[in-house]
């Protein structure tokens, strides 16, 4: 599946974080042409007053200055690396340490300072996207992972109806996945709801498995 | 106030594949300057004209041969090739170009001031009209650079949200007049209008072979597949031949037809000064323009420095012969009046529909695109196995 590009950035806020007076450049003035809204976050004893909790990811834009150390309040997700909103980086010092520090915030893109007018469209631009693609990108991993967890409940469940039925192993996959298919769900939730309807008790997987065998063996006899 | 004196540079293709265009800009930016020295006044300009021939590497070598002779401010381009080879030397050498013509847009340097028509003002309206009133089944072919694919991406994506489709994009080089392949290739699909970013002299070879091949197979073309452009103007009718100059649409901020008192001046003034043609079209005009906002911004700033002219013209206003245009302080970009017109067999365009105020320009779409890129639509399932 091709993600969505975002290429019109009206109603967006770009909250910037930069030291004294800002040395921007053409930052403000091009953002305001995208229709990009501009708001500078205040630094107070070294800490930016920026409210996180009330960061919207498809409106705010969180420019961050690499030359400031520290000062952002702002967490990336352990897991998928991901900043509460895009975060763009202005780069002066272009050093391995600041850069890395940037990237560590979740940066998506950079701009180097003084900014050029030409750049923030195309900056403006990957990172949002950038942000977007790996945010659909950790969501589709995290679906995997549900689904990869739930393997076991589909094996039962096979294992279940075959029993059951007398099927064979395809034939009871089939008649899973096409009852599946049928209430709208994904085999493994399905599955998982197949089981709980069994009624068969969580902590008893040694049971289930004896069960099953004397199933089996009932069944071919 | 002491009388200043500044040189002016004027970069047009007067001779390549595009330059009957190119002349008349050229000469509505002469129109402009001979109008200006008759004037009198505290400020005298002396145009300096230069011609890169529509060769790429000739823009950037005359670019900096201006800049570098003392010149901050060149009116000239014509193609967005040409824009974008030169504007790397106005930003490094702090000149201002004025450009004169319509464009693609997504662009907005600090070193240009546009006086042409940005996307929301030419290919909008036409999708608007196109979607409305002809069809929404389109064939789109133009030259293979960056304002072709522009355009019709533009024109894909605001066509597309209107239900409608492309069934194809066909690019020819700059300056190629084989077309029998996309003529043939239009006529397969029967479309129900083209849209025609072609120019110059690929253009005027495809009007011909398309309405020539479309009345071999007794197709009444202007008719039953129209052609849209945003870039046909009057000029290129002459150039097309009275064999297929009629019926072809044509999105622009001016034709020379316009019923106005000022048009009237404008145009008797140009066919005064210059009766061997090429006539007046929309990027004469818009060069006409650009230099009357020049004269009145230097003649405020009284200096050519490049800030302090950008900050004179910021919001100026001029009644020009398409009716009131006003540079946007932001984007300096111009407000100017989107029209629809077809052309006759007089070589004239009939005014079909007007904006009936100037448009505020939209460089970045931001005003009227969707926020998400639209996809183009993937292709149809088929059966392979029953």
């Amino acid at each position: 599946m091709t993600p969505r590009v975002l290429q019109n950035f009206k109603g967006g806020r770009a909250l910037i974080v930069t030291g004294r007076g800002g040395p921007e450049g053409a930052l403000e003035t091009t953002l305001a042409k995208l229709g990009v809204a501009s708001e500078h976050v205040p630094i107070v004893d070294g800490r930016a007053q920026l409210d996180v909790a009330r960061l919207q990811a498809d409106r705010d834009i969180l420019f961050i200055d690499g030359d400031l150390e520290g000062v952002v309040p702002i967490e990336v997700n352990p897991s998928s690396r991901l900043p509460p909103a895009p975060v763009i980086g202005l780069v002066g010092v272009e050093a391995p340490s600041r850069l890395k520090a940037l990237t560590n915030l979740g940066a998506t893109s950079f701009l180097r300072k003084p900014v050029h007018g030409g750049a923030v469209y195309t900056s403006l631009f990957l990172g949002i996207n950038q942000f977007l693609l790996r945010a659909e990108m950790y969501a589709r991993l995290q679906n995997l992972e549900q689904r990869r967890a739930g393997r076991r409940a589909v094996v039962r469940s096979i294992i279940a109806l075959m029993q059951q039925s007398g099927l064979d192993e395809d034939a009871a996959y089939s008649q899973l996945r096409r009852e599946s298919m049928r209430a709208r769900q994904s085999l493994e939730a399905y599955c998982e709801e197949f089981l709980s309807r069994r009624a068969q008790p969580p902590d008893n997987s040694g049971r289930t498995a004896s069960m099953m065998l004397s199933g089996t063996d009932k069944q071919s006899l | 106030m002491a009388q200043r004196h500044f040189r002016i540079g004027v970069m047009f293709s007067s001779t390549g594949s595009y330059s009957v265009v190119a002349r008349s800009m050229l000469n509505g930016a002469l129109l402009a300057f001979r109008e200006i020295a008759a004037a009198g006044g505290p400020v005298t300009l002396e145009p300096v004209v230069v011609d890169p021939s529509g060769d790429l590497q000739r823009y950037r070598a005359l670019a900096l041969e201006l800049l570098g002779s003392g010149i901050r401010q060149v009116v000239g381009c014509y193609t967005s090739s040409g824009r974008k080879e030169v504007i790397p030397c106005f930003e490094k050498f702090d000149g201002l170009l004025w450009y004169p013509s319509h464009y693609e847009g997504f662009e907005s340097s600090d070193n240009v001031i546009y006086t042409g028509a940005a996307p929301n003002q030419h290919v909008l309206p036409l999708v608007d009209y196109l979607a409305s009133r002809v069809g929404i089944r389109a064939y789109c072919v133009g030259s293979n650079y960056i304002w072709a694919w522009e355009n019709n991406r533009i024109f894909r994506e605001a066509l597309t949200a209107r239900g409608g489709t492309v069934v194809a994009e066909r690019y020819l080089p700059v300056g190629d007049t084989e077309v029998d392949q996309v003529v043939a290739a239009i006529l397969d699909q029967r479309p129900d209008f083209v849209f025609n970013n072609l120019i110059g002299t690929s253009g005027y070879a495809f009007f011909r072979a398309f309405r020539a091949t479309c009345a071999a197979r007794g197709i009444d073309q202007a008719r039953e597949i129209p052609v849209a452009s945003c870039t046909l103007s009057e000029p290129e009718l002459a150039e097309i031949g009275p064999d297929a100059i009629d019926g072809h649409l044509a999105s622009s901020v001016y034709f020379s037809s316009l019923k106005s008192p000022e048009n009237a001046a404008f145009m008797a003034a140009y066919d005064q000064n210059f009766p061997d043609g090429p006539v007046v079209s929309a990027d004469a005009e818009a060069s006409y323009i650009a230099v009357k906002l020049l004269a009145a911004a230097l003649q405020q700033a009284g200096t050519d420095d490049v800030r302090v002219v950008r900050a004179a013209v910021a919001d100026r206003r001029l009644q020009a012969p398409q009716g009131e245009v006003r540079i946007d302080p932001q984007t300096y970009h111009a407000w100017l009046t989107p029209r629809i017109g077809r052309s006759a067999a007089n070589g004239q365009f009939e005014l079909l529909l007007e904006a009936r105020n100037p448009v505020a320009p939209d460089p970045y779409l931001v005003q009227s695109s969707p926020r998400f890129a639209v996809a183009m639509r993937p292709p149809a399932l088929r059966v392979v196995q029953s």
